[in-house]
């Protein structure tokens, strides 16, 4: 290129290519019938075995068994695909042992969030509760799952596994703007895919005995 | 010519029944299209289409007519005195009807038992017995069992008593079987909170078909109104009126009015002679012109108005263009059409269709004397038919939709409609010309009759009715199965491009149809001047045509029986956690899962 148009500017370059043969036409592919009769065959095969599984209730299973083999429409509403293991869903909010939110109102997932789509306004606990000064809790937890992208940031960035995304749920579609804001109740009532609200990983609250505490022999709190 | 009220009574019948099957074949036509369609390619297609129904009122449409079925048939044979061929007729009939439909409610609930579990002591025992195809095997050794006792004792003395009681018993199997079926799907579903009501998916195209009633009837502000509203009207009405020249049935006969000599209504003769009716016939056919399948070209070449009227008054360049296509290719295509047919014209001696039928009923089908001019016609026919590889006139890829461009709503579904009443009234057309019509193989006028030559194998004397009702059901099916021949080349292949389209109709099919002309004089003429043992020959030949479109038909069907016997193949593939997940849950197919 470079060097044509430096040896010549404005004449016409000189283009090499490279000779590709013609396809080889024969008789039976210029008849055009012996082609029809094989796309044909091709057509009534698949006709013939969908139809029969179809009626027999045969057909494929597209989440267990090879594409190949049928079809493998799920008609959505009825059937869903369950889907993977690690996927990301609609975040649900865990629950402590007292029914109430695991979430400490630190910040972190709504800071990490690209989306700037998690809001959350902090409350402090009463005079006299031990987790006053130690935690908080939140009085607003709304993540507006229109604007989330799924990223799983928030996840990552909790320190308290207060946050998660394993519902197996995708975001429905609903029929207003409204609909998408997510509100703390709304949020807490959703299961894990194994059905539970709580996780495994064990909370220790301050003034339990299993909580460290600050001193290296576990008391002194 | 004037009718009795009888006789104008059956004749708005007989259109009543030709326009409808022409109507609800090409709205299972468009079902078909969209739905066999898709499955073709390994999706479902449209089938979301459902009326929910009241789990009560599902259960009584569910036992109702299995009632009315029931009580009808045991009606029938109770107030029936059955005489002769009748009487062993209606024996073996009825006896193999039910065993039919014994197995055949067996193997349904055998497959629902094994898709959704044993629920009931009743489900228990279905499921003892195993694989569901073991009630096709019992019903299959039934179906010979019956016939074979039926065969031993005809004509002794205890042939009498055995007919009864297949008639008897056969009947009250039968209405007990279907009460049962009926029964068990309505207590089946008395738990459901409410039952949709699919029909397959049939009820999609209803869907569709009422949607475009309600929509917007749109007409371009500087379009001629009047042609506009008009050119859907002129290429729908052709299209269904074009069959009234087809018979769909051998002519019933009926016994006359002793008083004026007309048709009786009430006397059905039972048996005819194997040539002619000794009474009053009566053509199942609408209209038997004397220009026969003329008037089916005539007619069907003013639809070509309808498009190109659609195409001029659209006041649109791409409805122009797409009229200018319709009414090039229509023309382009009738001439071959009509040019095929007239070798048909030269063997069957004749341009009416039910005696261009009877002539294939006689001798052979059109298919084996001019088997060229089949191809011919089938070819031309789907071009006609302005669908799928030749529809340049409709060429959305090109302009936009051709000359519906401009049409919504219900005009638009009429020229819709009427491409798919042209599929349906074609290939009525060609199962008459060159498929033979209502003829089956070795079923004459007067019963079963397999002959090669003058070596008679097997006669068997059969009702009139019955065999009149068997030839129209063959008509069907052979029209059904060339709908869906040209239903698969629609799914098959691409568009033609329109000088492909011109050149393959000008330069191929008209050359090869006059060629056909030619020929088929030249093989009269040789067959004239031949000697009278070219004829018997010939005669054998015939014969032996229809041996072997018997033994291919009972071919074709073991071999269908085979396919939908064998198991489906499949490959269980555990290698994603979500598939895992499915497995726990029992899979996608039966189940219903929502993870």
């Amino acid at each position: 290129m470079a060097d044509s148009s430096s040896s010549s500017p404005l004449g016409p370059r000189s283009v090499q290519g490279k000779p590709v043969s013609r396809p080889k036409r024969g008789a039976g592919v210029q008849a055009y019938v012996p082609e029809i009769a094989k796309g044909l065959a091709i057509t009534m095969g698949h006709f013939f075995r969908n139809t029969k599984e179809m009626a027999f209730n045969q057909r494929n299973d597209p989440t267990l068994e090879g594409v190949e083999d049928g079809i493998n429409t799920i008609s959505y509403p009825e059937q869903r695909r369950p889907y993977a293991a690690r996927f990301r869903g609609v975040h649900r909010l865990t629950h402590r042992d007292d029914g109430s939110p695991r979430c400490v109102a630190c910040l972190c997932c709504s800071t990490a969030c690209p989306a700037q789509c998690i809001h959350i306004e902090a409350g402090e606990y009463p005079v006299g509760d031990p987790r006053r000064g130690y935690e908080r809790f939140p009085q607003r937890f709304v993540i507006d799952e229109l604007r989330c992208v799924f990223c799983g940031f928030c996840v990552e960035a909790c320190p308290c596994d207060a946050i998660r995304m394993d519902t197996g749920v995708h975001a429905a579609p609903y029929d207003s703007r409204e609909q998408f804001i997510f509100e703390k109740n709304l949020l807490m009532s959703f299961p894990g895919r194994d059905g539970s609200h709580v996780t495994a990983n064990p909370r220790h609250e301050p003034g339990e005995a299993s909580h460290p505490g600050i001193t290296r022999e576990g008391g002194g709190h | 010519m004037n009718f009795t009220l009888i006789e104008f009574g059956l004749f708005f019948l007989k259109a009543f029944v030709v326009v409808m099957f022409a109507m609800n074949v090409a709205v299972i036509l468009t079902w078909a299209d969209r739905r066999q369609g898709s499955m073709i390619q390994d999706r479902v297609g449209p089938n979301r289409a459902v009326a929910w129904i009241p789990t009560k009122v599902a259960m009584v449409l569910a036992v109702l007519p299995a009632l009315g079925l029931a009580a009808g048939v045991l009606g029938l044979v109770a107030r029936t005195d059955f005489e002769g061929p009748t009487r062993s007729f209606a024996s073996v009939a009825l006896s193999q009807l039910a065993i039919f439909w014994v197995w055949l409610t067996g193997i349904i609930i055998a497959g629902r038992v094994a898709d959704r579990g044993v629920k009931n002591s009743f489900d228990a025992f279905i499921a003892s017995v195993g694989d569901p195809r073991r009630f096709f095997y019992g019903g299959l050794a039934a179906h010979f069992l019956a016939f074979a006792i039926g065969a031993v004792y005809r004509g002794t003395e205890i042939g009498q008593t055995v007919e009864q009681a297949g008639i008897s018993a056969g009947a009250g199997l039968f209405a007990f079987a279907v009460l049962f079926g009926a029964g068990y799907a309505a207590y089946s579903i008395r738990n459901e909170p409410r039952v949709g009501l699919r029909l397959l998916g049939l009820l999609h195209p209803a869907a569709d078909g009422l949607k475009t009633i309600f929509k917007e009837d749109f007409i371009p502000p500087n379009a001629d109104k009047f042609l506009h509203s008009i050119a859907p009207v002129i290429a729908f009405f052709p299209a269904l009126v074009v069959l009234g020249v087809v018979p769909f049935g051998d002519s019933l006969c009926f016994g006359a009015d002793p008083a004026t000599g007309r048709l009786a209504i009430d006397q059905l003769m039972t048996t005819v002679p194997a040539e002619g009716c000794n009474g009053v016939a009566l053509p199942l056919q609408v209209a038997s012109l004397n220009v026969g399948v003329l008037y089916f070209f005539a007619l069907g070449g003013t639809g070509i108005v309808g498009a190109a009227l659609a195409g001029w008054a659209s006041d649109n360049k791409y409805s122009l263009l797409g009229g200018l296509r319709a009414a090039s290719q229509m023309v382009s295509y009738e001439v071959t059409m009509v040019l095929t047919l007239i070798g048909a014209f030269m063997i069957y001696g004749t341009v009416r269709v039910e005696d261009m039928v009877r002539w294939q009923a006689a001798n052979t089908w059109g298919i084996f004397v001019q088997p060229l001019a089949f191809v011919l016609f089938f070819t031309a026919s789907v071009a006609e038919s302005k669908r799928i590889p030749f529809d340049l006139p409709e060429g959305e890829s090109e302009i936009v939709a051709g000359y519906y461009t401009e049409y919504a709503g219900m005009k638009f579904a009429m020229f819709f409609f009427a491409e798919y009443i042209a599929v349906v009234t074609g290939s009525a057309l060609m199962a008459a010309l060159f498929l033979g019509g209502w003829d089956l193989p070795f079923l004459r006028p007067d019963g079963l009759y397999v002959a090669i030559g003058d070596t008679v194998f097997l006669q068997e004397a059969l009702p009139h009715p019955a065999i009149v009702a068997i030839g129209a059901l063959g008509f069907v099916l052979k029209t059904l199965f060339l709908c869906w021949v040209q239903l698969t080349i629609r799914w098959t292949l691409p568009r033609f491009r329109y000088d492909q389209l011109m050149r393959l109709g000008w330069r191929k099919l008209l050359p090869a149809s006059l060629a056909n002309v030619l020929a088929t004089g030249l093989l009269i003429l040789a067959v004239q001047s031949a000697g009278p043992r070219v004829v018997s020959a010939l005669a054998i030949v015939s014969d032996l045509t229809k041996a072997l479109l018997a033994v291919g038909g009972i071919v074709v069907g073991i071999v269908f029986v085979l396919f939908l016997l064998k198991p489906a193949k499949k490959r269980r593939l555990l290698a994603t956690t979500s598939a895992q997940f499915a497995a726990a849950l029992g899979g996608t197919r039966s189940a219903r899962m929502s993870a």
